[in-house]
């Protein structure tokens, strides 16, 4: 059975207010997901609470991963599970350089360590497909690193450690535009070859000129409102975020 | 009548900063006198006690010196295994009271080099050792530092000639191999003009010391016109009981160069006084230090950047971290002398608390007598922060592992300096291994805030 990501009527908080108030939503390996939202609807919660961050507390329904139930595993166990995150804002590592934290990381998930030399050609290959220099790897973790270097850093070890399912919270966001088309691209291409299953959360359609998702959501208020497909794209474009809002209360 | 002037504000504290500097050193006398003067003072004198600001202090009030002793060892041609598998220029080994072991690369040794215990050096290089020995060490400031003085043995010497250049380092140790081992260790080191060598010094327990130790350390080195060194020192003492009182004193003389690296890395009570001195012209000196407190250890660091002349530069850089119910205080001071003139120098210390029953102080000072100086500190106070925690989760490393490389990542800037790879991954080591041993610490502490 292909790996897969479902999401049972989550509810969420935080210390301050209730975020989530019932998300479902499923994301099988191989497809590629576009979850969209206006700000403070929720997205970056969801990405959040997905991977098990401490700070949100799930106060109903549940996440699954495989049939299995994550919800109260802790973060590095669901990596192992083939979950990945890329951060909206990913944090600076001072001391410790993308090569190494790179070897820490696939060997924080295998019993024997990585050998040097499948490490070096998966790294090379890596580095191409971000289209980064070579010297990039040797840099400390996004230690100074610009906004589209950090995010090319993020995608470069979705490419390394080669996850089942992959959450792209807000990849897109302070990205020029050739950032944030080798990012995309890269996505895509993670998605094509490794039939990587894609959950990418943005507020703008920007980032879905490069890729293609077959799903798209829409989120409003801590719910989804609307599934479909990328012609919720074109109409999102078209009519903005308050039409459906509009249409969604009058649903109700 | 005139109002009495007030006193000028930090005048008592920089009175007591001077007092503690070693400046020109008790040297210059025959050795025999300085033994004695040193004893008479270590009669005179009770067990030291360093106090700052009322909110700190160092006690060493509480060592029995009576149940400690000088402990004698026959020669070992066995090398400890902190240096199985390296390469050197020489290497000294002190046990205890007794030098043990020394070797020294022959090729070296015919072109003047000279490693040697500081007992013998006094007998056979008479010359070398009167104009040198305790040049810049004072022998009186504390009963300890006078114990050192008046009753060292063995010692260690080493002098490299003018504009020899050596690549592999020179190795001292100090050993202590038990309960009740008193060791005055004293380093005297010189490298002649022009001259470039590498020097490390491990002062380490061999095993678990269970019960009262004391090591009692001076160590000088002078660096004459032009010379270049890098040195480091590695202080472990393990979790047993051993007390540490030092006191190192590095002199950079024109155009002189040095990069020094003290790492603290255990000891259940350890007061080190490390200074700097650029005493030449153009005399250019990189000063880091790290430590790592765990446990209920105590630690107490002076590190003293001295300039006499200029121009000359400075660059002071210390990082420590605290765990467990330790107590660690670094007190970094910055002098530039009258005359000194276009000194420039930097003063940083970071600090990472990981533990909330630990205590970690950093008090810079700096005191500029000349007027075309820059001269300046900073520093930062950090612990462990959840975001790059679990940023690391994410990864799929667990909670130890990312804190590992958050405090490795924290020292690496330091040790990545020392451009020797053995030694670099020494002192990765021995920190990882701690903060294994600290694991449940951090832990707790992270969920408590």
């Amino acid at each position: 059975m292909p790996s897969q990501l479902e999401i049972r009527n989550l509810h969420v908080r935080t210390e301050e207010r209730e975020i989530l108030r019932g998300v479902d939503l499923v994301v099988r390996h191989g497809e590629l997901h576009a979850l969209m939202g206006p700000n403070g609807s929720g997205k970056s919660t969801l990405a959040n609470t997905v991977m098990g961050h401490p700070d949100y507390e799930v106060t109903d329904g549940e996440i699954l991963f495989d049939g299995e139930n994550i919800t109260e595993l802790a973060a590095h166990e669901r990596a192992k599970l083939g979950l990945f995150l890329a951060f909206q804002y990913p944090v600076a590592i001072p001391g410790v350089s993308v090569a190494n934290f790179l070897r820490l990381a696939i060997n924080a998930q295998r019993e024997e360590p990585i050998k040097v030399k499948e490490f070096g050609a998966q790294l090379r290959h890596a580095v191409e497909l971000l289209d980064v220099e070579d010297a990039f790897t040797s840099r400390h973790l996004n230690d100074g690193f610009s906004g589209g270097e950090k995010k090319r850093a993020e995608v470069l070890q979705m490419a390394m450690l080669r996850p089942q399912i992959a959450v792209l919270d807000e990849t897109d966001s302070g990205l020029d535009i050739d950032a944030l088309r080798t990012v995309a691209e890269g996505v895509q291409k993670l998605h094509d070859d490794q039939h990587l299953g894609v959950l990418i959360i943005t507020h703008y359609q920007r980032i879905l000129d490069y890729v293609r998702p077959e799903f798209v959501h829409i989120m409003l208020d801590g719910r989804i409102v609307m599934n479909g497909g990328n012609e919720l794209v074109e109409r999102l474009e078209k009519e903005g975020y308050d039409r459906i809002r509009e249409e969604v209360a009058a649903r109700a | 009548m005139p109002e009495a002037a007030a006193p000028k504000p930090g005048a008592a504290r920089e009175a007591t900063l001077n007092a503690t500097l070693g400046g020109r050193g008790a040297g210059g006398a025959p050795l025999g006198v300085l033994r004695e003067r040193a004893r008479i003072a270590y009669d005179a004198q009770e067990l030291p006690r360093w106090r700052r600001s009322g909110f700190w202090q160092t006690s060493f009030e509480d060592l029995d010196l009576d149940s400690l002793e000088p402990r004698s060892h026959a020669p070992d041609p066995t090398l400890p295994a902190i240096l199985t598998g390296q390469r050197s220029a020489g290497v000294l080994v002190q046990r205890d009271a007794s030098v043990v072991h020394v070797e020294l690369d022959p090729e070296l040794a015919a072109r003047g080099v000279i490693l040697c215990s500081l007992e013998a050096a006094a007998n056979e290089h008479g010359e070398l050792f009167e104009r040198y020995y305790m040049r810049r060490l004072l022998l009186d400031r504390h009963k300890l530092e006078a114990a050192s003085a008046a009753f060292w043995s063995g010692g260690a010497f080493l002098y490299v000639p003018p504009g020899l250049q050596i690549a592999e380092p020179f190795q001292i140790v100090y050993e202590i191999s038990a309960a009740g081992s008193a060791q005055y260790a004293h380093t005297l080191a010189i490298g002649d003009r022009g001259c470039e060598l590498r020097l490390r010094e491990y002062d380490l327990a061999s095993g678990e010391i269970a019960g009262d130790a004391l090591h009692a350390g001076q160590f000088e080195l002078y660096l004459e016109d032009g010379a270049r060194c890098r040195l480091a020192q590695l202080t472990d003492w393990g979790e047993g009981a051993v007390s540490d009182a030092s006191t190192a004193v590095v002199e950079v003389g024109r155009d002189a160069y040095c990069h020094w690296l003290p790492a603290l890395l255990g000891g259940r009570l350890i007061r080190h006084h490390d200074e700097l001195v650029v005493a030449g012209q153009g005399g250019d000196m990189a000063f880091r230090g790290l430590f790592f407190s765990q446990g209920q250890e105590h630690l107490d660091v002076f590190a003293v950047d001295l300039h006499e002349t200029g121009p000359s530069g400075g660059d002071v850089h210390w990082r420590g971290a605290a765990t467990g119910s330790s107590q660690a205080s670094f007190e970094g001071l910055i002098q530039i002398n009258p005359g000194a003139q276009q000194t420039h120098t930097y003063l940083q210390f970071h600090s990472m608390m990981l533990s909330d029953t630990a205590k970690l102080d950093a008090i810079p000072s700096v005191l500029v007598s000349a007027d075309d100086v820059s001269a300046s500190h900073g520093g930062t106070v950090g612990a462990l922060d959840e975001s790059l925690i679990f940023y690391m989760q994410t990864r799929g490393l667990t909670r130890p592992q990312a804190v590992r490389v958050i405090v490795d990542g924290f020292f690496e800037p330091l040790i990545i300096q020392l451009d020797d790879p053995p030694l670099e991954q020494q002192i990765r080591e021995r920190i990882g291994a701690k903060l294994t041993a600290a694991a449940e610490d951090i832990e707790r502490y992270a969920l408590a805030r």
